[in-house]
């Protein structure tokens, strides 16, 4: 499936804003299952400053300082994406136990090295799987919006049936948080604390997103956090999807030996086709689509359109 | 001993069992250098000693050497306080702790270097990523960020104490912004002028060595090699240490700066000055480093500058220490050091550290579970009310729930064993007794290696028996006497040119955010002796009224007290429908001079004024600082707190008004002609112009019958200062026009408004600007007009009455005229040079992304 994305973000201000730095991770990155073909900015006015990097998460980022006076701020980019129709590998997943992940995340990495004696292929692979290990265990630990709790793993609980398969678990949590929950987004901000979106089950698609993270990093499990968009059309026959024209959020599990799997508890889907993922981290503070300061502006106003388009 | 050393202790000076006594060391008897200190300070006696501290007290406060204590905003600065007694240290076990400080620095700049770099030691399994990425020092956005530099980590800094076995271990090391080296620095100034000849004679290693090779490392540390701009950047006067930036700033000669001080633009730091906008090279921080960059960083941060790390990311600034070097400080860390010391430099610790469990691992947390009585618990993330927790003195169910914690997320604790520390003697109450200290050493990257400071500051505890040594909690600091094998030769910090050789002379520039606190300093300055001259007048007055009680007296003392309402801006103070407070006007009076919460008011001006020069403590000389503290302190003792009448209040007047004639004089004295000085005297000549336009306002505008009018004037002159010149020029009766002429046109009479205006004028047209040849600034044309409006006045058509109103409409017209202009050249003075600084604001979603 061929996207094109238009995500564009107006600040208008009531003074005039005379220096202003942001960060944009508005460009979508590149995995197993997604290809970007071309991503390009169009800000205004033109920044005297523009740097592009990727950050210590592998997603793309690009710097811009707009340093003439301004009263108006316009940040477009427009990405065209493939999204490959691949399904996560689910029989091979389907076979370890939530418990068996757990373990293996446990396990300190002096061990996996110690095993890997023989050839030097074997040793490349158990090295990149040190690695793999080794970048999925920063996903257990607390992050600035999600800290694991007993309320978090009692939640998770039912779920986490003795010798049940992760993918199992991880569906049946998706399902439970797409019961049990209620979309609204008059209920939360981004500072809204994920004690309090369990405690009123309302939330929108960040919360249920940074919900099923904390269930499951309470229980051992390394959980990111995605950011993205749906498509808007929906197939004929078929429910519109939430989320469309906007931003969306779900997460990713680890699977040792098989990677990241995805799941939209806001949907109650595993993303396959319509879902386009711009960056990844351990939580919405990782992955803010744009962000900056600004010197100056006095209030300031904020809209932001999102168009995804299908080319093919 | 010597017998008459009795008075002072040194022979009952009692080591306790099980404790390591820095003077006796393990043997029974005292170490041959703590014997010839002894002896010298024995021979000088108690009563020599106590004056000698005193003497140590009173040269750090004159010297404005504080520590401030966080949450206590009506003390803002507790005095730093030092015993008289030094740790000493032989040159022999100094050189093992020496060589100790120096490995560890090299060891955790290798740490450092990975954990921001390839991360070998987390791939390798060397060091736990869990250990690593769950402490808050450790920055993502920081990853790959160090520049490219031979060392990462500048400044090093390590707690260090004696266990009871002799052994010195290192109780903490300090990473990020290790604080310290200039209160040891200020310690040993006054050291040697309290005791000169015993530091002489025992061959004490000097300090400036040290300074010399900061300074090196830190200009090392430039991208751009040329002459490169290093600043200090500090929190602000609020932090516990300012008085350690400013002095060092002074000492070191870089400009101290604060977060709003810099700005970055196409990728570099640049200092925001009034001559525009400054290359920035270096910064040395003080600022924690999570704090530095809001943009990438904390975004709440006020302290920051955002795009720091993305000109550091360019390589066009260098940050001691880099971004992120927090991570060091993580107490888990110390249980590794051990095994990483093999690995990177396959050598042993040569100083151990405390030992310490990090209970990510089963082993360890089981046996801290099992042993919390008998360990020290620490959180690897410091945050306020999360620090160490003695197991021992926990209650059952506090046990249990550090237990449960320890249990939910252990990678997060360390439990450690308790520090022994050892004793060192100490002058407490006329009486040297053992307290317990540690040392806080400090290196220094330089050149090819680590340079440690020969010394370091020492703390000890106020009390006895306790463990609690720091300086938030009221320690008392030692100086450090390493003592070397022969006299050491004395190091000049300074740059030594070849003979013949003219340097052309840099200047430092003036930040915009200084030159608005001199100039308020300048305002507040004229503001207090304004007040002060007409409190006085009106205390004259008191006192004429008590001899001679007449009615044109009483009415002229009342005119007065209203005057004192409006110009102080105390209202509703006099001016209102009670005749009781103008009949009693003491109270009122009193509360003028005393009143710290009321603005406006002598005292909460004072208290303003000074804390305005506290924040930019570094432009200050050492003798006008002591001025400042002298006016300050004064007013506080013998005024506020102080049971004051109206007597003592007259005396302390004339004292205040001393104390600031002084800080002008000296001001004078010492401030080269340059940015800095034009804005103290330009807010002095703004704030003089509008208080003498006050007082005449609220004073001889209305119309008064002859004699009242008569006493008033004299009133006026006599509060301006002007009294005597006045007899002298005009030989006359006193009269209006005459007074007019005098306080508004006479350019020649520095007091007067046209004075005032001139030397504005003069200012202004000397400040830094834009060079746009030939085009007046708004500022100069805005002074230009005020001025040319004065001087076109005839003091004749100001006298002419307004027969319906009672009031020199002309006057009033006029000097309200001139109020409003002046007001306005202010905020175009602002406009200009204070405010580069616009406020900044955080633009992000707040709501959520699928808000549609």
């Amino acid at each position: 499936m061929k996207y094109r994305i238009t995500h564009s973000t107006l600040y208008q201000y009531s003074q005039l804003v005379g220096l202003c730095q942001n960060e944009a991770r508005l460009q979508p990155r590149n995995f197993w299952r997604q290809q970007c073909q071309s991503s390009r900015f169009d800000i205004s006015p033109e920044p005297s400053d523009f740097h592009e990097r990727n950050d210590f998460f592998g997603n793309r980022v690009a710097y811009f300082a707009i340093q003439q006076a301004h009263q108006r701020l316009v940040v477009t980019a427009v990405s065209e994406v493939t999204v490959f129709p691949r399904q996560n590998p689910d029989d091979l997943a389907n076979l370890i136990t939530w418990e068996q992940v757990r373990d293996q995340l446990q396990v300190g990495l002096g061990q996996t090295q110690s095993q890997s004696q023989s050839q030097n292929q074997q040793q490349q692979q158990q090295q990149d799987f040190g690695d793999e290990l080794l970048n999925a265990k920063l996903y257990l630990l607390d992050s600035p919006l999600v800290s694991t709790s007993a309320e978090l793993a009692n939640y998770a609980q039912s779920s986490f049936l003795p010798n049940r398969p992760l993918v199992q678990v991880v569906t049946d949590l998706m399902q439970r948080i797409h019961v049990d929950f209620t979309y609204d987004p008059s209920f939360t901000t981004i500072a809204t604390p994920l004690s309090e979106v369990l405690q009123f089950r309302r939330g929108v698609c960040q919360d249920f997103a940074h919900l099923a993270i904390g269930c499951l990093r309470s229980l051992g499990i390394a959980a990111r956090y995605v950011s993205g968009y749906v498509e808007t059309q929906p197939e004929q026959g078929k429910q519109r999807l939430v989320g469309a024209d906007a931003s969306h959020a779900w997460f990713a599990v680890y699977v040792p030996g098989i990677g990241w799997l995805e799941f939209d508890p806001t949907n109650n889907t595993v993303p396959f086709d319509q879902h386009i993922t711009l960056a990844w981290g351990r939580d919405y503070t990782d992955v803010t689509p744009l962000k900056g300061i600004a010197f100056g502006g006095g209030q300031h106003t904020l809209s932001v359109s999102v168009d995804v388009l299908r080319l093919e | 001993m010597d017998e008459s050393a009795g008075d002072i202790g040194t022979q009952s000076y009692a080591t306790k069992f099980g404790v390591y006594d820095e003077m006796v060391a393990k043997e029974d008897k005292v170490l041959p250098h703590w014997k010839h200190f002894m002896g010298a300070i024995a021979t000088l006696g108690s009563e020599q000693l106590e004056l000698r501290r005193r003497e140590a007290q009173r040269l750090l406060r004159e010297n404005g050497v504080t520590y401030n204590v966080y949450g206590d905003t009506q003390k803002l600065t507790r005095p730093w306080r030092l015993d008289p007694i030094p740790l000493l240290i032989g040159s022999e076990e100094w050189s093992l702790i020496e060589a100790g400080i120096k490995q560890r620095a090299e060891l955790l700049d290798l740490v450092l270097k990975d954990i921001y770099g390839k991360q070998q030691l987390l791939k390798k399994g060397l060091l736990p990523s869990e250990l690593v990425m769950a402490h808050h020092g450790f920055l993502h956005p920081c990853v790959g960020a160090l520049p490219p530099l031979q060392r990462q980590l500048i400044v090093y800094s390590a707690n260090l104490a004696r266990g009871h076995n002799g052994r010195m271990c290192v109780v903490d090391d300090r990473s990020q912004a290790p604080s310290g080296v200039g209160y040891a620095l200020e310690n040993r100034t006054v050291m040697t002028r309290v005791l000169p000849d015993i530091f002489r004679d025992m061959q004490v290693h000097r300090l400036s060595g040290f300074f010399k090779a900061l300074r090196k490392g830190l200009m090392d540390m430039a991208p751009m090699k040329e002459d490169p701009r290093i600043v200090i950047l500090t929190p602000g006067s609020l932090n516990e240490t300012y008085f350690e930036h400013a002095y060092l700033s002074s000492y070191l000669g870089f400009s101290l700066v604060q977060g709003d001080d810099l700005t970055v633009r196409d990728g570099r730091v640049w200092l925001k000055s009034l001559d525009g906008l400054q290359p920035v090279d270096v910064i040395l921080r003080r600022v924690d480093d999570s704090f530095c960059d809001p943009l990438e960083l904390r975004s709440a941060s006020r302290l920051g500058v955002p795009g720091l790390l993305e000109a550091v990311r360019r390589n066009h600034v260098a940050i001691a220490n880099p971004l992120g070097s927090s991570v060091l400080e993580n107490p888990g860390l110390l249980a590794f050091l051990p095994r990483l010391s093999r690995y990177f430099l396959n050598q042993e610790l040569l100083l151990p550290s405390v030992a310490t469990w990090w209970c990510g691992q089963r082993r360890e947390r089981d046996f801290v579970l099992q042993n919390l009585e008998r360990l020290v618990i620490k959180p690897i993330n410091r945050s306020s009310g999360n620090y160490a927790l003695f197991g021992g003195l926990l209650s059952t169910q506090e046990k249990e729930l550090l237990r449960a914690a320890i249990i939910a997320k252990p990678h997060c604790y360390v439990g450690q064993e308790q520090v022994n520390l050892s004793a060192v003697p100490t002058f407490i109450d006329h009486h040297i007794k053992p307290r317990f200290a540690v040392l806080r050493s400090f290196a220094v990257a330089s050149g090819d290696g680590y340079q440690v400071m020969p010394g370091g500051l020492t703390r000890v505890a106020r009390q006895q028996d306790d463990f609690i040594v720091s300086t938030q909690a009221s320690g008392i600091s030692k100086d450090t006497w390493v003592l070397a094998d022969e006299p050491d030769k004395p190091v000049s910090l300074w740059f030594q040119p070849g003979r013949n050789v003219v340097l052309s002379a840099a200047t430092e520039p003036l930040t915009s955010r200084a030159a608005n606190n001199l100039f308020w300093v300048g305002r507040y300055l004229e503001r207090i002796k304004a007040a002060t001259r007409l409190m006085r007048t009106i205390l004259h007055k008191l006192t004429e009224i008590r001899e001679l009680d007449d009615p044109l007296n009483s009415q002229c003392l009342n005119m007065l007290l209203c005057a004192m309402t409006q110009v102080t801006g105390t209202y509703p103070g006099f001016i209102r429908d009670n005749p009781a407070v103008l009949k009693e006007p003491q109270n009122e009076l009193l509360a003028l001079a005393k009143d710290i919460h009321r603005p406006g008011t002598l005292a909460a001006n004072i208290q303003t004024f000074t804390q305005t020069a506290f924040s930019i403590r570094d432009v200050w000389s050492q003798d006008t600082w002591r001025c400042v503290d002298n006016i300050q302190r004064r007013w506080q003792q013998r005024v506020v707190n102080g049971d004051c009448d109206q007597e003592q209040l007259q005396k302390n007047l004339d004292d205040l008004i001393t104390g600031f004639v002084a800080f002008i004089g000296l001001t004078s004295e010492s401030m080269t002609r340059e940015a800095g000085w034009l804005m103290l005297d330009s807010g002095r000549r703004l704030e003089h112009a509008l208080a003498l336009i006050a007082l005449l306002r609220a004073t001889v505008v209305q119309c008064h019958e002859i004699t009242l009018q008569n006493q008033l004037l004299e009133a006026v002159l006599v509060s301006t200062d002007s009294l005597s010149i006045y007899r002298r020029r005009y030989r006359s009766f006193i009269q209006l026009p005459m007074v007019l002429e005098l306080l508004l046109m006479d350019e020649t009479h520095p007091r007067s408004l046209a004075y005032q205006l001139h030397q504005l004028s003069d200012h202004i047209g000397a400040l830094p600007r834009d060079s746009r040849k030939g085009q007046l600034s708004e500022e100069e044309r805005l002074i230009l007009r005020t001025y040319t409006d004065l001087r076109l006045i005839k003091v004749s058509e100001l006298v002419k009455v307004d027969d319906d109103s009672g009031v020199y409409s002309e006057l009033e017209n006029v000097l309200s005229a001139m109020t409003e202009s002046l007001w306005r050249l202010y905020e175009v003075l602002a406009q200009a040079y204070f405010s580069h600084s616009q406020m900044p604001q955080l633009m992000t979603q707040t709501q959520p992304e699928d808000e549609s």
